[in-house]
């Protein structure tokens, strides 16, 4: 039988072959993972859907493949089986590929709506039409060479540019394609730079993974009007706390940090500003506000930048957002993280405190609308009484805190800067407040 | 000083410069027309296409008299009056230059007189016979057009070594003449004095007259004109000119021999060279290739965002009526509309006898591009019209996307072709195929039934010839 790529999940269609863990002539038990492939921000490992021997592989490591490319062949009952999706989740309406078929079912990059199609001309002969309607297709915009032409000789008249706006008109209100391919995106073509011009350099290919993290921080970053708003927080007391009850924490097989507290007050702090905790819906022109509480962890790894989410922060205690955290972070460096781990996240913390560095301005992880960076606390003299803040002259004495540098960078389209001061506000309050009541309740 | 401020000033009143001037009026636009000449209406009208037709007919005239003897016409020897002759044409270039400036007053075109300078990006300066006059404009287009090159070499300051331009005056009829160049320029003036009595050597370096048409085009016109020029020379290069009494002693290299020769007089036809230099441009944005030719894109947009150029000076093929056409995209680009030199048709005649029109694809052009193409031909011999006039030296192909039998390309050679080119032209510009030609009913008995003719010799069905079936 062939065994051919599975479905991998919500928007993913392809990837490269990270590991095989067969080699041809092996024996497979159904169910045990046959290859590893890199998609996107996860590596998912394929099983097998039957048990068999391997006869031929035919990819490699390091081989991008296709959902619905055929994988490997293995002596079986000699039918051709695809493997049960790797996850059931329907993208493909109407695409269910009938029984027994021998066609990959390869993501259709056509549009899927009946609509003609331009003529297959010789390079350097223009579409046939008359001046009159070639002039007419400048002016609104219509490339010819996509336009069927019906009378003779693939003649286009007046009646196929009708046809044809129609159609376009079809597209424009279809959802927009997995992955988008299919329209023109309004960015310049970037050009190679030789920097070899000034000095020798070494090139490295862009990982799966980096390929990512540089398309979805370019368009977050052009799509979403960003603003930071800087602070700090006086965290000498939440410290005391952490060094007071870390222990018990471990004894429960938790692990507390500076995370698991910001993760567990930011559950009051976005219930009190739901605008953070929302999206906008632009075809809709509506602002989605979340019931629940999901947040991405941004997690460091040697490949790069992965976000995994905590889900139902809000339901969750101290001790196990504290476990979670811990478990989440090391699936993620090892890279079993799955895709569907890193989706819906309704705000984004980012802590660089383990690093070291201060303030910085993340990028919104969108659709979400803000995403709050931490940097690493540093010992300050700082005057903590805010309201004898006036009399600092007159003699108030400073003292040595932890203060931590906080950055929020919000998408100002919905959150106003006021919204942020507020947010800013009771963030560091609740940081500077945090009780030991608190803590306590959160052991359970 | 005086000063003017309009939106487009338009520099030389060609065919291109005029027609931009009197397009951009048309559509609303404050225009000054600036000309270092006293008439309107540039080389084309004064020096080149306009002229050198009129000389030609009086010619053709010349010829069919003499070719009429066996109709059972005689005539005498026809008596010359070169200043009548001269005084004749120069009353046709009259005529057309105050109509062009008759044009341009009622269309509110003020008309400048002198030469233009660019200062800088948005300012002309003209030095005309009353004083300096800035215009400082919105756009500016450039149509100075392009002047015949005489490579220093030639240029002797001797007025026998003539360009194009004194040719075209017939000061005398030369004995012997030698004419530098077989482009169309040299045949069409050659033809010219040819009949008017002198003993015409073309010598052209290339080896073919003619470079650009398909050789099949060619060849009626070098079979005519090995009768009527004293001889056709290719591969010849004229190495060494010298004035020798009333005389030019020329040194040409030929097939590997050297030769020295005296000629009466020398007619340098070589090619143009564009007006680009002494116009300021330096002063401004536009940039220039290593010909001098102005670079435009499409648009007819030079690097300069506020300066436009059009015709000769913009290179490409140096035709009138490419001109003219993009004279009306650049004033189109300038009020704002979408549009864009791109798929347009530019056709091509030369008014040898027999004439040579194409349009389009031609043949060398197809099997550059890697276009698979079927050639249809329909030869003259076979139309009764062609006959009745004993010019049956002319031949009619079609070039053809054998797919879609699309239309992609017409020559024709035969007497009268620049005037039946005009139907290729919009054949092709229609996306017309084989099949719509074929079917339009042509009226019977003209040369136009050569085209569709030639499009049922597609088929394997013209009536007037037998074409096996083509295997398709």
């Amino acid at each position: 039988m062939d065994v051919k790529l599975p479905r991998l999940g919500e928007g993913a269609d392809s990837g490269t072959v990270a590991a095989l863990f067969v080699k041809e002539g092996d024996q497979v038990k159904k169910d045990q993972p046959i290859l590893e492939l890199e998609s996107e921000k996860a590596v998912a490992t394929i099983p097998s859907p039957e048990a068999g021997t391997v006869t031929r592989i035919h990819v490699k490591e390091g081989d991008e493949v296709r959902v619905g490319q055929l994988i490997l062949s293995l002596s079986g009952d000699g039918a051709t089986h695809e493997p049960p999706p790797a996850k059931l989740m329907d993208l493909s309406v109407g695409e269910e590929e009938p029984a027994g078929s021998v066609e990959p079912p390869l993501p259709t990059k056509e549009p899927r709506i009946a609509g003609p199609e331009g003529a297959v001309l010789p390079p350097g002969i223009p579409p046939a039409a008359s001046p009159s309607i070639r002039k007419l297709a400048r002016e609104i915009g219509i490339d010819l060479s996509r336009v069927k032409g019906s009378e003779r000789g693939g003649r286009i008249v007046m009646a196929d540019i009708r046809r044809h706006i129609q159609y376009l008109q079809q597209l424009a209100l279809r959802p927009e394609p997995a992955g988008g391919e299919a329209l023109p995106r309004a960015r310049p073509e970037p050009v190679s730079i030789d920097f070899s011009r000034w000095g020798s350099v070494r090139r490295e290919k862009l990982t799966t993974l980096r390929r990512t993290i540089s398309t979805k921080m370019g368009q977050a970053w052009s799509a979403v009007p960003h603003v930071t708003q800087f602070d700090e927080a006086d965290i000498t007391g939440l410290l005391a706390l952490k060094k007071r009850y870390g222990a018990r924490f471990s004894k429960k097989g938790g692990h507390l940090t500076l995370t698991t507290f910001v993760l567990g007050l930011l559950v009051g702090v976005l219930k009190r500003h739901p605008i953070f905790n929302a999206s906008l819906d632009e075809p809709t022109g509506e602002i989605v506000y979340k019931e629940y509480i999901h947040i991405g962890i941004a997690v460091d790894t040697e490949q790069g930048l992965i976000v995994p989410v905590v889900r139902d922060v809000d339901r969750k205690s101290l001790l196990e957002l504290s476990i979670e955290l811990g478990r989440i972070a090391e699936r993620t460096r090892e890279r079993k993280i799955s895709l569907e781990e890193m989706q819906g996240a309704s705000f984004t913390l980012s802590n660089q405190g383990g690093i070291g560095s201060g303030h910085f301005t993340p990028i919104v992880n969108s659709p979400e609308v803000a995403i709050l960076g931490i940097g690493r606390g540093a010992v300050k003299y700082v005057v903590r009484d805010r309201r004898v803040l006036k009399n600092v002259v007159r003699g108030s004495r400073a003292e040595k805190r932890m203060m931590l540098p906080v950055s929020l960078s919000y998408d100002h389209r919905i959150i106003d800067g006021a919204d942020a001061a507020r947010f800013m506000v009771d963030l560091v309050d609740s940081l500077e407040g945090y009780r030991e009541a608190d803590v306590k309740a959160g052991l359970r | 000083m005086k000063k003017t401020q309009t939106e487009i000033v338009v520099l030389g009143a060609g065919p291109g410069g005029y027609a931009a001037a009197f397009y951009a009026a048309d559509r609303g636009k404050k225009v000054v027309l600036v000309e270092q000449e006293e008439r309107l209406g540039g080389v084309c009208l004064h020096k080149g296409c306009i002229p050198s037709k009129a000389l030609l007919h009086a010619a053709g005239l010349i010829a069919e008299a003499e070719d009429s003897g066996f109709r059972g016409i005689h005539f005498g020897k026809p008596r010359i009056d070169l200043d009548q002759m001269r005084a004749w044409k120069e009353s046709i270039l009259e005529k057309l230059s105050k109509g062009v400036t008759g044009l341009a007053q009622r269309r509110g075109v003020e008309v400048m007189t002198g030469r233009g300078y660019f200062e800088d990006s948005s300012t002309l300066r003209v030095e005309t016979s009353g004083g300096q006059q800035f215009v400082s404009f919105e756009k500016a287009i450039v149509a100075a057009g392009s002047k015949a090159s005489l490579p220093r070499a030639f240029d002797l300051g001797n007025p026998r070594i003539m360009t194009s331009n004194e040719a075209l005056e017939v000061e005398d009829i030369p004995e012997n003449l030698l004419i530098i160049g077989g482009g169309y320029i040299g045949l069409e003036l050659g033809t010219v004095y040819a009949i008017l009595g002198s003993r015409v050597i073309v010598a052209e370096a290339l080896d073919s007259v003619l470079a650009g048409a398909d050789p099949d085009l060619v060849r009626p016109v070098v079979r005519r004109a090995e009768n009527l020029f004293g001889e056709i020379r290719v591969g010849a290069k004229v190495m060494k000119m010298a004035t020798a009494g009333k005389q030019i002693r020329v040194e040409m290299e030929l097939g590997g021999e050297r030769r020295e020769e005296s000629y009466d007089r020398v007619l340098v036809a070589v090619g143009r060279t564009p007006n680009s230099e002494n116009l300021g441009l330096e002063n401004t944005g536009v940039t220039l290739d290593d010909k001098g030719f102005i670079l435009v894109n499409d648009r007819q947009e030079t690097a300069d965002p506020k300066i436009y150029a059009i015709g000769d000076i913009a290179g490409g093929v140096l035709l009138a009526h490419k001109a003219s056409k993009e004279a009306r995209i650049a004033v189109e680009v300038i009020v704002g509309e979408e549009s864009a030199f791109e798929d347009i048709i530019i056709p091509a005649v030369v008014f040898t006898d027999p004439e040579i029109a194409w349009c389009g694809l031609t043949e060398a052009e197809a099997r550059e591009k890697g276009v698979a193409v079927q050639v249809a031909k329909f030869p003259w011999s076979a139309s009764g019209r062609a006959l009745s006039f004993d010019r049956t030296d002319g031949l009619t192909k079609l070039i053809i996307e054998p797919e879609s039998e699309r239309v992609l390309g017409v020559g024709i050679v035969g007497a009268g072709a620049g005037e039946l080119i005009s139907e290729g032209v919009l054949a092709i510009e229609m996306g017309a195929t084989a099949r719509d030609l074929a079917e339009s009913v042509h009226p019977h008995p003209t040369l136009s039934e050569t085209i569709a003719e030639c499009a049922e010799a597609f088929y394997g069905t013209a009536t007037h010839t037998y074409t096996r079936k083509a295997e398709r």
